[in-house]
């Protein structure tokens, strides 16, 4: 602790080797980022609702930029909030403290992975600097478009004139962040293995932990194709290549296998730590055990698998065999049997619970339930090959998948956030601000996304620039309505936004001061002191128990922390 | 009722540094699998292709594989050296494996010049002139994996000298057997390209 | 309020239904989970001792009720897979013998139609092709071929609830039925660059007596 004091904040910033200091980078750079997906996001929404003149803080919108934003707002929030908050943050800031260690298997390279990241960031943000602005054909970057806005590689461009593309520096920037997120994954694992405390046996890790390091699995089993996948797609671009140009043997379609064989398990890899922290919320304000560990495990393991084998419900469609094609429709449907085990273990732990309305217990609430009713529920419609002929590329997808990576990504961001802000800062956030936070991101977030289920349903398709074409179909005054109600609510949901900023950053310094084990939690990172110095432990933990002994018959507290014998 | 008393963190049994590099192997493979089924299912679309596969020189290939697998035989030796902490035997092998490197990068590079001089390029403009437009894709394929290839090949050569000169200074020894994991799996992923992109049909 | 656009075809009318079937699964599932989420929360404060609480699962029969809720939705899925796999043979993996054919190609940004001309083969010198108004007869098994020429489309027609991505270099053959005359829409479902949302085409289904009035219209035999 002392020793930090004492370097400077943009020393310990830039190069600290600490896992909290890294992993407060990721958070802050996330953050950022994040800003950049919303100011997006609010322009085109606005841009739908109200028309693309005059939009406040922004100006007029021509049909080439909301292509543009949306397709950026899409990647951001994947690659440059999701993955970040929670794989990065999550990874850096928990294992090595929950399993009571002092640091990284690999510090340095932790240091690179986040390099690397930051690197990626400025890559992408670059793109909008090129001349020809920045790419716009969907963050799934399926060619021929992203090839060029004209299908083709225009063999008179000098490599020159293709480098200095928005296509070129996207494709970079996302090859980049795999790169990164690769290398940070391969430090969980080891740390996780290798690491762990004296006693702390697999069986006995917080549920986070293994879902944190399943995740990262899942992502390096996933992402090794796709990493080929934007080699060859930049060859495509920067030389000239036939890999995905159809009138040279090239199959458009092979660029859609390798980026869903990804892109399924990647939201499986955003929703999967976000569970675990929902897991320890729950058990801890639940004051009870955590219910079907081991199943809850197996279960993430047979739905980690599965998910491998899922791809193609994203393109039934898109000209693969319709035979194979049922396949997938079967396969799609029963991985929610798998996830309905987990959320009937999850509601098990709530079950005679004696359930504390904190601040992270009602996010953690807020995602499981966003994610069971709206976004799973709505999956088992769209895994059904036959209704998505109708629903695909329409805003009943947009409203589905948002209902599944909004909870992952920001309400179980949040929670963890609010969960463990105590220890990571030593200080509390305000918790009435919390709650206005919670009932505002809830209330907007939801009354966002179900005009959009109902705008699909209608065959309201997306990455549409204006829907005035289609005045009979979508333009009758309830679709207006519809549009509207979502907008404002997005507003609102930004505006709601600013009082987590001002909460985080002012008890930063002036919260109350927070002590070691404020929640009364069994974890080892609440036996270390709040927030914990550098090496983490002055005397490193020995481990004789599973973490949710909360209520133990046999002793007088409710709860029982893993270091006591 | 506290209990916990250790002055150091635990570590288990497991060599750190292995781990990783058996983890950042296990996704190097699962990179250049992807671009070999991509490749397998274009090759067997186009029978077209066995005949551009019969353009690629089979002797410097052949030479190159030889070349690669000695200098495996090299690491290996260079790691024995290790566990004895010999300094010149290690400094021995392991630039006999960088030297290795080099003959097997002046080889690639002979190949190339030769196939740009038949012009089967990168992108196939030449053939695609022709007509050939299916065949100018075999080539993309050929010089991506060879190249990602050879770039895996460069900075395996360059990991290893800076394990060489760590070694010199008497530290570290053990980097050398992390370093020639990855070269071992540099060697196998050539095996598997070597018959893939050379052997045609 | 409605929850569908008007449709025009009998498939159309299964995809709906199959729509609310998955609703009604989905819709039960629902009812069970909401109550074991909320029923915690509306009992929290009840005095409860510590045996209650410490509700380990392996040693617990609450556990039962685990497999049972995941059996329950296994049902549940068989139900729907049962449901939808007769409408997919029938609308992506047979052919019923054409009584019209056409072609459709996308390109950017607009629908090419071609008609087969006066003989009525396609791909004929004599074929016609028209942009973004498609003339087609009711009650007539239509075969068309979907292609595209620059950049991937995709062949939106939300009143059939029919839906097929166009690919350069490719012709898929897909087949529709129309059951209801009138104006409908053409969409383009797969982002295709700057005039995406421009690429509106008119689906006209018309009778047979006016149907061919508008092919001999598009044909020039007569004006
Ligand atoms: C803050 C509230 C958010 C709103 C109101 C919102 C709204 C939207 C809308 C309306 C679209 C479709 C645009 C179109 O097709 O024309 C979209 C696309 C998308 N959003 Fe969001 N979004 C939000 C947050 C997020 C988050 C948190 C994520 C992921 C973690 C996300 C990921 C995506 C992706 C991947 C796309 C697809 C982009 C594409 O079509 O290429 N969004 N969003
Ligand atoms: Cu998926
Ligand atoms: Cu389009």
């Amino acid at each position: 602790m002392t020793e930090h004091k004492k370097t400077g904040f943009l020393k310990r910033f830039f190069f600290s080797l600490d896992h909290k200091d890294i992993g407060f980078q990721y958070l802050l750079t996330a953050m950022f980022m994040a800003a950049f997906g919303g100011f997006f996001v609010y322009v085109f929404r606005y841009n739908l609702a109200f028309g693309p003149d005059d939009i406040p803080l922004y100006g007029n919108l021509a049909a080439k930029e909301y292509n543009q934003l949306v397709t950026n707002h899409g990647a951001i929030m994947i690659f440059w909030v999701g993955m970040p908050m929670v794989l990065a943050v999550l990874g850096n800031f928990l294992i090595p403290i929950m399993i009571g260690t002092d640091d990284m298997a690999f510090p340095l390279l932790n240091k690179i992975s986040y390099w690397t990241f930051l690197l990626s960031c400025i890559v992408l943000l670059s793109g909008f600097l090129m001349p020809t602005g920045a790419f716009g054909g969907g963050w799934t970057m399926y060619p021929p478009l992203s090839v060029s806005d004209f299908g083709y590689n225009n063999p008179n461009t000098t490599f020159k004139a293709n480098f200095f593309t928005g296509n070129t520096f996207f494709l970079m920037a996302v090859a980049l962040e795999f790169i990164s997120m690769l290398m940070g994954g391969i430090n969980f694992i080891v740390t996780t293995l290798n690491k762990r405390a004296k006693g702390l046996s697999l069986m006995k890790l917080p549920i986070v932990v293994w879902m944190i390091n399943i995740a990262s699995l899942l992502f390096m089993f996933s992402v090794g194709p796709l990493i080929a996948g934007t080699f060859m797609l930049l060859m495509d671009i920067l030389v000239g290549t036939g890999f995905f140009d159809a009138y040279r043997g090239g199959d458009p379609i092979l660029w859609q296998h390798l980026f869903w064989f990804f892109g399924h398990p990647e939201v499986y890899v955003l929703l999967l730590p976000s569970l675990g922290v929902v897991g320890e919320i729950f058990s801890t304000f639940s004051r009870k055990p955590f219910f079907g560990y081991k199943m809850v495990i197996f279960l993430v393991l047979i739905a980690g698998i599965l998910s491998l084998v899922v791809w193609a419900h994203h393109q039934f469609v898109s000209g693969i065999d319709p035979g194979a094609a049922n396949i997938f429709s079967l396969l799609t449907i029963i991985i929610s049997i798998p996830f309905a085990g987990m959320v009937l273990a999850y509601l098990g732990t709530l079950w005679r619970g004696d359930i504390k309305f904190t601040v992270p217990m009602m996010f953690a609430l807020g995602m499981l339930a966003s994610f069971t009713f709206f976004g799973g529920f709505t999956g088992l419609h769209l895994g059904s090959n036959v209704f998505d002929i109708y629903a695909h590329d329409t805003y009943f997808v947009i409203a589905h998948f948002h209902y599944t990576l909004f909870p992952s990504v920001i309400l179980g961001g949040f929670a963890a956030i609010y969960y463990w802000y105590p220890k990571f800062s030593g200080r509390k956030l305000n918790k009435t601000l919390g709650k206005i936070h919670f009932w505002g991101t809830f209330i907007f977030f939801n009354s966002i996304f179900i005009p959009l289920f109902w705008l699909g349903l209608q065959g309201q398709h997306r990455r549409i620039f204006d829907y005035s074409n289609w005045d009979k179909l979508l333009m009758q005054p309830n679709h207006i309505m519809a549009r509207q109600i979502a907008t404002v609510s997005l507003i609102f949901l930004i505006i709601t936004q600013f009082i987590f900023l001002f909460n985080f950053f002012k008890s930063l310094y002036k919260g109350k001061v927070a002590e070691k084990n404020p929640w009364k939690s069994n974890t080892l990172e609440w036996q270390a002191s709040s927030p914990p110095g550098h090496g983490n432990f002055a005397l490193y933990p020995a481990v004789y128990r599973w973490p949710y002994d909360y209520n133990h018959p046999d002793r007088d507290t409710d709860f029982l922390p893993q270091n006591e014998k | 009722m506290n209990t916990s008393i250790n002055k150091k963190p635990t570590l288990r049994d497991i060599p750190q540094a292995r781990l990783g590099v058996w983890i950042l192997i296990a996704g190097e493979f699962v990179i250049f699998g992807g671009l070999i089924v991509a490749y397998l299912l274009y090759r067997f679309r186009y029978p077209e292709w066995a005949e551009m596969a019969s353009h690629t020189n089979i002797v410097l290939g052949a030479t190159n594989t030889f070349v690669l697998l000695t200098s495996s035989y090299f690491v290996v030796k260079a790691h024995d050296a290790a566990i004895k902490k010999d300094k010149n035997k290690i400094t021995l092998y392991i630039g006999l494996t960088i030297l290795s490197a080099l003959i097997f990068l002046v080889v690639k590079i002979t190949e190339y010049s030769q196939k740009i001089h038949h012009g089967f390029t990168f992108s196939g403009k030449e053939l695609v002139e022709q007509g050939k437009h299916i065949e100018s894709t075999y080539w993309g394929f050929y010089f991506l994996m060879t190249g990602l290839h050879a770039f895996h090949v460069i900075v395996g050569a360059i990991v290893l000298f800076i394990v060489m000169m760590g070694a010199r200074k008497g530290k570290n020894y053990q980097r050398i057997e992390v370093a020639g994991l990855y070269w071992h799996m540099v060697d196998l992923i050539w095996i598997f390209l070597f018959p893939l992109l050379y052997i045609a049909n | 309020m409605n929850f569908f656009p008007e449709s025009n075809s009998s498939i159309a009318l299964e995809i709906d239904n199959l729509f609310w079937i998955i609703t009604g699964v989905v819709g039960i599932a629902t009812v069970i989970t909401l109550f074991l989420f909320v029923y915690p929360m509306i009992t929290r404060k009840k005095k409860r001792t510590k045996i209650e609480r410490y509700m380990v699962d392996f040693t617990h029969k609450h556990r039962i009720w685990l497999y049972t809720g995941m059996f329950l939705l296994l049902m549940g899925d068989l139900y729907i897979l049962v449901k939808e796999h007769s409408i997919w043979q029938r609308v992506e993996q047979e052919l019923p013998e054409p009584d019209f054919k056409i072609a459709i190609v996308g390109k950017q940004w607009m629908w090419e139609i071609i008609y087969p001309g006066p003989d009525g083969k396609l791909y004929t010198d004599d074929d016609v092709s028209a942009i973004n108004n498609l003339h087609l007869p009711v009650n007539r098994v239509i075969h068309m071929d979907l292609k595209a020429l620059d950049v991937i489309h995709s062949v939106f027609l939300p009143q059939s609830r029919f839906k097929q991505d166009v690919l350069p270099g490719r012709t898929i053959t897909r087949w529709i039925k129309l059951n209801k005359e009138g104006k409908f829409d053409i969409t383009c479902a797969e982002i295709c660059g700057l005039g995406h949302s421009m690429m509106r085409g008119n689906l006209f289904v018309e009778s047979e007596e006016e149907w061919k009035d508008s092919m001999d219209k598009i044909y020039g035999i007569k004006k």
